[in-house]
């Protein structure tokens, strides 16, 4: 399968801090992808220049084999979603799908939008700025939708909404991938919601990939272990530790493996997606700001 | 995107429609009543007896030149009224130019209208030429509705040059309004909010417009000066001709100012002139034919740093994420 959007040492720089470092990925046709991070690892950034609003500092990005900054040619196959879900406000829904087909002459399908609006119920003749959170989000997934876009990329699209506009969008969202075969980056903090949708992973640490592929592929080489103490020498079959607790006679470890585990000594147990992403995440202490603070650690 | 810029500025073409709408309503009506005032009161032949010679005819009787005060005391103050005009292209800036990019990157609708099939270069051709055509529109008829208006006051001596005149009619009105337009869009690329950048336009304006106006404007060509022995009679320059007087001194021979803003006369029968023997009553003056290479100076001025400023706008557009 060919990569639809592919990252390559992808780097952007804000004046000294690297919002995005060294970001090698790709992404294969037809999977949906969940983007995900801690706050400030670079999600959005990493989105924007996938999109073309960003120029790279450093390495490449490409959409479909193409450069997406400043190119207009790439445009009609990208379909974009921006956090808390822009839109004019003081346009109605229906004015929103006739924008829509004046700035993509290309591919524009406004019964996409007109179909999807009217199954939710959604008033063509309202203002969106009087809609719900979660109606203007299901607006602007509609528009990106409309375009018939290749790659779909959406920031936090359900992060201001509630459980059930939550589910609903995701709901939406799944339903037409399943039918358009569209390749989708989604980032979200809702690693619950995502662990349901994904089928690939690209997970952001403070600017750089700290993990990415397929979800089969990452849950089927990574254990939970739990046995006696352990005390730090090499596993046979272990290839890496991510994390390790410890009590005075048992450790538990998130561990890759590259082989068999010894099942006597170990018990092993298979991870969720959730357990995996908050075990990588997990593994960096915070660095402590007791003496800014004036308190003693 | 003609279709995107007239559906989220038909509301600003409105208020612009209503405006002109508004001006039109009092500067036609005053305008015809001005006119038919100046046949009433017989002006034509007046200002025919003035000539277009640099002096005042002997011709011109004192009649002429009552009737000719009265006329324009009656329409000062109603002429006044130009000057609030001064205040549109700064309410083009602020209000047209300085959201034009800031409320897009505020409400966050740039990621959504730069994502579609347009490049946001052609997006910025869009909407800076159509918002500037419209304020273009707006800027020509007042300019050219207030020369209109102000024509009668005009050829009976009221001089175009003089500020606040000169600032309301002819093209200067397009030069200051480009100006603004542009710097309201420049702000609002580097501010990328609206407030910053509504300020950042009525800080920068007033104060160039104040020193162009009051520092460079009297500089644009070398004043013509007219220099008259004290001992002879000091003629008046023909006000048909609507001459900018710039200063009046009494100098003496060598050129040494004697009397700053006075003109004097002496005695022929005194002896030596009263001490003043050679010297001259000097008047420094823009001679009124200059007027629209002085309204062309100044639009160009305007223009082409409105120029620079789309330039910068264009420029930090493509920073913007």
């Amino acid at each position: 399968m060919d990569a639809v959007l592919e990252a390559d040492g992808l780097g952007k720089r804000y004046g000294n801090r690297w919002a995005l470092r060294d970001c090698t990925f790709s992404l294969p046709e037809g999977q949906v992808a969940a983007l995900v991070g801690p706050n400030g690892a670079g999600k959005s950034t990493l989105l924007h220049l996938a999109v073309g609003l960003l120029r790279p500092d450093d390495g490449s990005v490409r959409v479909l084999g193409q450069q997406p900054y400043d190119n207009v040619a790439v445009l009609p196959d990208l379909g974009f979603v921006a956090q808390d879900t822009p839109l004019y406000r003081d346009f109605t829904a229906a004015e929103l799908v006739t924008m829509g087909g004046k700035l993509n002459r290309a591919r524009w399908d406004a019964s996409v939008a007109r179909n999807r609006l009217a199954q939710l119920g959604i008033a063509p003749h309202q203002r969106v700025g009087t809609l719900s959170g979660g109606q203007r989000a299901q607006v602007a997934l509609a528009l990106a939708l409309s375009k018939r876009p290749r790659l779909l990329l959406l920031d936090e699209p359900v992060a201001s909404l509630d459980p059930l506009a939550r589910h609903e969008f995701l709901q939406a969202l799944m339903g037409s991938v399943a039918e358009t075969g569209t390749t989708v980056l989604l980032s979200s903090h809702l690693l619950s919601d995502l662990e349901r949708v994904c089928d690939h992973l690209v997970l952001l640490e403070t600017a750089k990939v700290r993990l990415t592929g397929s979800v089969d592929d990452l849950l089927g080489t990574h254990r939970q272990l739990i046995g006696a103490r352990h005390d730090g020498s090499a596993i046979p079959g272990v290839a890496a530790v991510i994390r390790e607790s410890h009590t005075d006679r048992q450790s538990t470890l998130l561990v890759r493996v590259d082989g068999w585990v010894d099942e006597t000594r170990w018990t092993s147990t298979e991870v969720g997606l959730e357990d995996l992403i908050l075990g990588y995440l997990g593994d960096h202490r915070r660095q402590g700001s007791h003496a800014a603070w004036g308190v003693t650690a | 995107m003609i279709w995107l810029v007239w559906r989220q500025h038909r509301k600003q073409a409105l208020f612009a429609v209503a405006g002109l709408l508004a001006l039109a309503a009092y500067i036609i009506p005053t305008g015809l009543g001005m006119r038919s005032t100046y046949t009433d009161l017989g002006l034509p032949a007046c200002v025919s007896s003035m000539g277009d010679g640099q002096f005042i005819p002997s011709s011109f009787t004192n009649a002429c030149n009552e009737t000719i005060r009265s006329f324009i005391g009656r329409y000062t103050a109603v002429a006044n009224v130009s000057v609030l005009l001064i205040f549109l292209p700064l309410l083009v800036g602020i209000f047209w130019g300085a959201p034009l990019v800031a409320r897009e990157v505020e409400h966050g609708t740039h990621r959504l209208v730069w994502t579609q099939g347009v490049s946001r270069r052609q997006w910025a051709m869009a909407k800076f030429g159509l918002v500037g055509a419209g304020s273009l529109i707006v800027a020509v008829v007042y300019g050219f509705g207030v020369s209109w208006w102000m024509a009668p006051l005009n050829r009976v001596g009221v001089t175009r040059f003089e500020t606040f005149k000169f600032d309301v009619g002819g093209i200067a009105p397009v030069g200051y309004t480009v100006f603004a337009l542009a710097l309201g869009i420049a702000a609002g690329t580097i501010f990328r909010k609206v407030m910053p950048a509504m300020a950042a336009v009525l800080v920068v304006f007033i104060p160039v417009r104040v020193l162009v106006a009051g520092l460079a404007r009297p500089r644009f060509a070398t004043p013509v000066e007219l220099a008259i022995p004290v001992d002879q009679p000091n003629p008046n320059l023909n006000a048909a001709r609507g001459d900018w007087i710039q200063s009046m001194a009494v100098k003496s021979a060598d050129g040494q100012t004697l009397m700053d803003n006075a003109s004097t006369a002496c005695n022929p029968d005194a002896a030596d002139c009263g001490g003043m023997s050679g010297a001259l009553n000097t008047t420094l003056y823009q001679p009124g034919d200059r007027f629209w290479w002085f309204q062309g100076i100044e639009t160009g001025l305007y223009v082409v740093v409105a120029a620079a400023l789309i330039w910068i706008a264009l420029r930090g557009l493509r920073r913007i994420a």
